[in-house]
Formats: C-alpha cells, sequence, structure tokens
C-alpha cells in the first residue's frame, strides 16, 4: 500500500454543501482533502500511474507549446485553461503528498499541500477539458494532458464527485436491469431491429435480417448503444454494407450485451475494465472471433485500446465499422453509385480513432468513391479540432453553453467555412454535439453518419430503390 | 426524497434537476397538463397532442423507454416538424416529459 507521506493540514472541517458545475449525487461533502489522498494512494497502489507521474513532474516545463493547440483556451484566452496549468493541479499534488523530495520541499517551504480549493478547481477544469488530446501533438516532452485529466477525474469520482449523466447512465450499465447506457431491454432491442428491417425493405425492397444471437460468426457488433434510440440510418447502412458485401453471415448482434459505449475512458479505469469484460465476455458467450464496433470514436478507441488490457486471455482483435466497409470497398464487394450524393461534403473526425492515426484516410476513400464534391476542413485527421463535445461531456447538458460557446466554437467555424450541405461524423457523440451546435450557431448543415450516406447511395442487386414519396426509383 | 417536486392534487411529485418525473407510475393525465405551459405550450392539450402522449405512454409501459424519433413519426403520422410545433422543446424534452418519462441516460 503506497503511504500518504504527509496528511494535508489543516484537517478538513465539515463543510456547508458544495455546487458543483454539473450535477451531481451524493457527492463526498466532509474530509474531502482526506479522502482524495486516499483513493489517490490506492490508484497509486494498484495501478501504474506511478512512473508516468514521476516522469511528467520531472519533464513538465510549463512551456505553454500546448496553447497554440488547446480549443478551449484558443477561445477563452483563461490561463487557467491551459493545458498545463490544469495538469499542474495533480502534478503538484502528486509530488508534494507522495515523494519524498516534495515532502522535504514542503517542510523547507511550509507549502500546506492539497486544500479543499484545489479540489473545488480540479472539479471545475478537468471537465473544462473534452480530452482531445490535440495538446499532445505539439508537447516536446510528450505529456498526455488527456491522461492527467482522466487520472483527475477518476481520483475524484471516488469521492462521487462526476457529472450524473455519466454517473447514472454507467450505474445502469453495470448494475441496472438492462445492462446498457441508454436502458435499452432486449426485447426492446429486437423489436427495434425488427422495425428496421422493414424499413429498409421499405426503402431498397429488399428482404434483410439483422443477425441476433448467432453463435460462431466472425464479428460481434457494438454499437454505440444510442444509436438504436437516435441513428436508424446509420443502422441501417450499416446492414445494407455488410448484406452487399456478402457478409451477413459473418456477424451477429448479442442480445446479452450490445452496446458499445464506456464512459471508463472518460473518468474511470475501475469502470473502463468492467465494461470491457463486458464485452468480451458476450464475445466469449457466441464464440465470436473479433470485437466489431460501430460508428462511434471512444467506443472504439476504450475497445482498441483496452481489450488487450482488461481482457484476459480473450485478446480479440477489434475492428472499426469503417475499417471492414473499407475493406469491403477495396476488394470490389460494394457498389456505391457517385450521382446520388451531389451536394458538398465534409467529414469531422473524432479524436478518438484520428488522432493516432489510426482511423484517418479509410472514411475519405469510402467517401471520395461517391462524393464527387467532398471538401476538406482545415486543419483535419491527426490534427483536427474537437467537436467540443470530448471526454464525456457532450453528456453533460448542464455545461451546454460551455459547449457551444467556448469548446465548439472552432468547429463551428470550420463547419461554416467549409459550406458543406452534409458533415459526416461517424461517432454518437460527435452527432450529438455537433448537432447541438448547428441548431445554436444557425448552420446550413446536416449531421449524418458515414454508414448513412452508403445508405442513400449502395446499388445491391435485386434491388427497387423507393424515391422519397414512394415512388419507385430505378435500381 | 428529491429537492424538486410538483404538486398536483395534494399529490407531491418528485422531479430530477431538468424537471422529469421521477417515478413514472405516479403520471396522470393532469401531469401532462400541468407540464405543458413551461414547455411553451399555451392553454389546454389537444388532440393531436394526446395522440403523440398516449403512444410514447403505451410504448413506455411496453419497453421502459422512449422509441426510435423515427417510429414515433411513423406510428403518429406525425413528422419532425410536427413533433416541433405540438412541443417547441422537442420530442425528448417536450413530449417525452409530458409522457411522463424519465430522462433519457447515455449518449441521447
Amino acid at each position: 500500500m503506497t503511504e500518504i507521506l504527509e496528511r494535508a493540514t489543516p484537517p478538513a472541517t465539515k463543510a456547508p454543501k458544495r455546487k458543483y458545475p454539473y450535477y451531481v449525487i451524493n457527492p463526498c461533502e466532509t474530509d474531502r482533502v482526506e479522502r482524495f489522498l486516499e483513493a489517490f494512494a490506492a490508484i497509486l497502489t494498484y495501478s501504474n500511474y506511478r512512473p508516468v507521474l514521476d516522469q511528467y513532474s520531472s519533464a513538465s516545463a510549463k512551456c505553454s507549446r500546448c496553447t497554440a493547440t488547446c480549443p478551449v483556451f484558443e477561445v477563452t484566452g483563461d490561463p487557467r485553461d491551459i493545458p498545463c496549468y490544469r495538469t499542474n493541479l495533480l502534478l503538484k499534488t502528486y509530488k508534494r503528498h507522495f515523494t519524498i523530495r516534495g515532502w522535504f520541499q514542503a517542510k523547507l517551504t511550509g507549502e500546506p499541500g492539497l486544500t479543499d480549493a484545489d479540489i473545488d478547481e480540479m472539479a471545475e477544469l478537468f471537465y473544462r477539458c473534452t480530452a482531445c488530446r490535440r495538446c499532445r501533438t505539439e508537447c516536446p516532452l510528450g505529456i498526455d494532458h488527456a491522461l492527467m485529466t482522466h487520472l483527475g477525474r477518476w481520483i475524484l469520482s471516488e469521492l462521487r464527485i462526476v457529472p450524473k449523466g455519466l454517473e447514472i447512465s454507467v450505474i445502469e450499465q453495470l448494475h441496472g436491469k438492462s445492462g446498457n447506457t441508454s436502458a435499452i431491454l432486449p426485447h426492446t432491442l429486437v423489436d427495434t431491429l425488427e422495425f428496421l428491417e422493414e424499413e429498409i425493405e421499405e426503402m431498397l425492397g429488399l428482404k434483410m435480417k439483422f443477425p441476433v444471437d448467432q453463435m460462431d460468426r466472425e464479428y460481434v457488433f457494438f454499437p454505440a448503444v444510442s444509436d438504436f434510440l437516435m441513428e436508424p440510418e446509420t443502422l441501417m447502412g450499416n446492414l445494407a454494407t455488410i448484406y452487399a458485401a456478402g457478409g451477413n453471415d459473418d456477424w451477429t448482434i448479442g442480445t446479452g450485451y450490445f452496446d458499445g459505449i464506456n464512459y471508463g475512458l472518460f473518468y474511470s479505469d475501475h469502470v473502463l475494465e468492467r465494461v470491457i469484460q463486458k464485452v468480451v465476455a458476450e464475445t466469449t458467450r457466441l464464440r465470436g472471433r473479433k470485437i466489431l464496433i460501430g460508428e462511434c470514436g471512444h467506443a472504439s478507441r476504450s475497445a482498441h485500446d483496452f481489450v488487450p488490457v482488461f481482457g484476459g486471455d480473450k485478446n480479440y482483435p477489434v475492428v472499426n465499422i469503417m475499417e471492414y466497409t473499407h475493406q469491403m470497398l477495396e476488394a470490389g464487394r460494394l457498389d456505391l453509385d457517385p450521382t446520388v450524393v451531389t451536394e458538398r461534403v465534409t467529414y469531422h473526425d473524432p479524436c478518438n480513432i484520428a488522432r493516432s492515426g489510426w482511423i484517418v484516410d479509410q472514411p475519405r476513400e469510402i467517401l471520395r468513391a461517391f462524393c464527387p464534391n467532398f471538401v476538406e476542413m482545415q486543419p483535419h485527421g491527426t490534427a483536427n479540432y474537437c467537436c467540443g463535445g470530448g471526454g464525456g461531456t457532450v453528456s453533460v447538458d448542464e455545461i451546454h453553453d460551455f459547449r457551444m460557446e467556448i469548446a465548439g466554437k472552432k468547429k463551428a467555424d470550420q463547419i461554416r467555412a467549409t459550406g458543406a450541405k452534409y458533415v459526416v461524423t461517424p461517432c454518437a457523440n460527435c452527432k450529438k454535439q455537433l448537432r447541438e451546435l448547428v441548431e445554436h450557431y444557425k448552420l446550413d448543415a446536416e449531421i449524418v453518419g458515414l454508414h448513412d450516406l452508403i445508405l442513400k447511395a449502395i446499388r445491391i442487386p435485386g434491388m427497387k430503390r423507393m424515391q422519397e414519396g414512394g415512388q419507385e426509383g430505378a435500381a | 426524497m428529491s429537492e424538486f417536486t410538483m404538486e398536483i392534487d395534494g399529490v407531491s411529485l418528485p422531479l430530477d434537476e431538468d424537471g422529469f418525473l421521477q417515478e413514472p407510475d405516479l403520471w396522470n393525465e393532469k401531469v401532462a397538463q400541468a407540464f405543458a405551459a413551461p414547455e411553451g405550450i399555451e392553454g389546454e392539450l389537444t388532440e393531436e397532442h394526446w395522440n403523440v402522449i398516449n403512444y410514447l405512454r403505451e410504448y413506455y409501459l411496453k419497453n421502459q423507454i422512449a422509441p426510435m424519433i423515427r417510429r414515433l413519426c411513423k406510428e403518429t403520422g406525425c413528422n419532425i416538424k410536427k413533433i416541433y410545433e405540438l412541443f417547441p422543446s422537442g420530442p425528448a424534452k417536450g413530449a417525452c416529459k409530458l409522457a411522463g418519462l424519465p430522462k433519457p441516460t447515455g449518449c441521447v
């Protein structure tokens, strides 16, 4: 067990009920400093964060190169929004309370250590970061400020200082009857899939089935579960693509667990691990060979990066649906009509899949194959700007103004500059945030998923596409 | 006990921070009418409103969740524009709230 070298002084006293910038359920109200340090100590004991914190505390030069990259700081100009400043809130606490050197320095200088005011500042500032990791690309010392945001939020969450919008979703996912973040029961899932099958038949004149609970398939599919409420076109596009590529016997959706969303990535390794285990367990139950994630940035990154970490001996490969579609297009198994989507189209990169360079070119090659009027935002790809709702902030309605006026402002400017009719973004988080931006800034653009556009343009032998208004069109 | 409540016929109904009913079983038609004015609907709810509210209520009792908006539109015969005309704050924050559904969770 990691020892706290010196307890904080003065001892925390009973405080009045506090206000946070977001709703919280029963947060810790007393002895917060003590409990923060206890939680920090426990995390240091049972994780590998200590070497990272040692490295970061010796490297952080506060050179402020990150100021040139942070979309929040660019808009506010507030020194408290500089990534280095925010990260230092955690690093100084680490040095002061968990390193011999910091403890000794404090003996000489009389530095009092962590205070209640520091905790309030962390509770505010760690949720003014959208964890987009744009600053990481410019940091000369390689500091991942989003990782520090994540760790800071994790410690705070152990005091139950975590936005209600995130916490209630996780409670439903881990302990609720439905077992997923949107509280969709298995019979409702099946009912919804049947509804979508009817819709696609009306649209394309073809009977296609979502495979449910099929054993021994290549892929087990986990979309952001909210797609079953919000994104019918994306899901129908997923089905049409797989069907057209001849892969409908290669995949399945499991009624035991069907949610790709993992808010653990935003605020807690403990939650992250337990959600990954649910994904792995369902894949194992169905004897699947690969995990297929739908259109969602954080769902993709959490599975891609953490199935190898938390999946035990079941190290299933993780594939994003766009990788699959790209592969099928390259293999000549998809026929997309280039005369349907003639309006201007642009692509917004979800940070979680683009920043690392994992999925940047594939969706563009797909779009260029059938959208003759495709334009780029500047900058884009690994240097893209966050939608402004990353890191779970999009699920926190009460910080809507921050997401619109500050975090999402650069993105709204970018969208306006492209003059695009369709902004394609393959991510449940980004879609919600960008739709709110479009409404807030009165932009003349429609936010869609990549497979929504594919659904408009796909040609499948034997289909009879119904045009708007129920007229039969040419196949 | 919730910090936020609404009184209907002497019964105190707990609400969440955004004004959604916390116990959907306590819903009745008077609740829907009481929610109407704060959501920008003037006067008595019309038959068109009830058509949407009753569909949502029925779907909720079966599934403990709201339907897809696409489905709501199809089965009530109201397109999305019409839904916004009837419920200015939208299908989720307006119509679902009047139907006594709890606030949706997750990325919605």
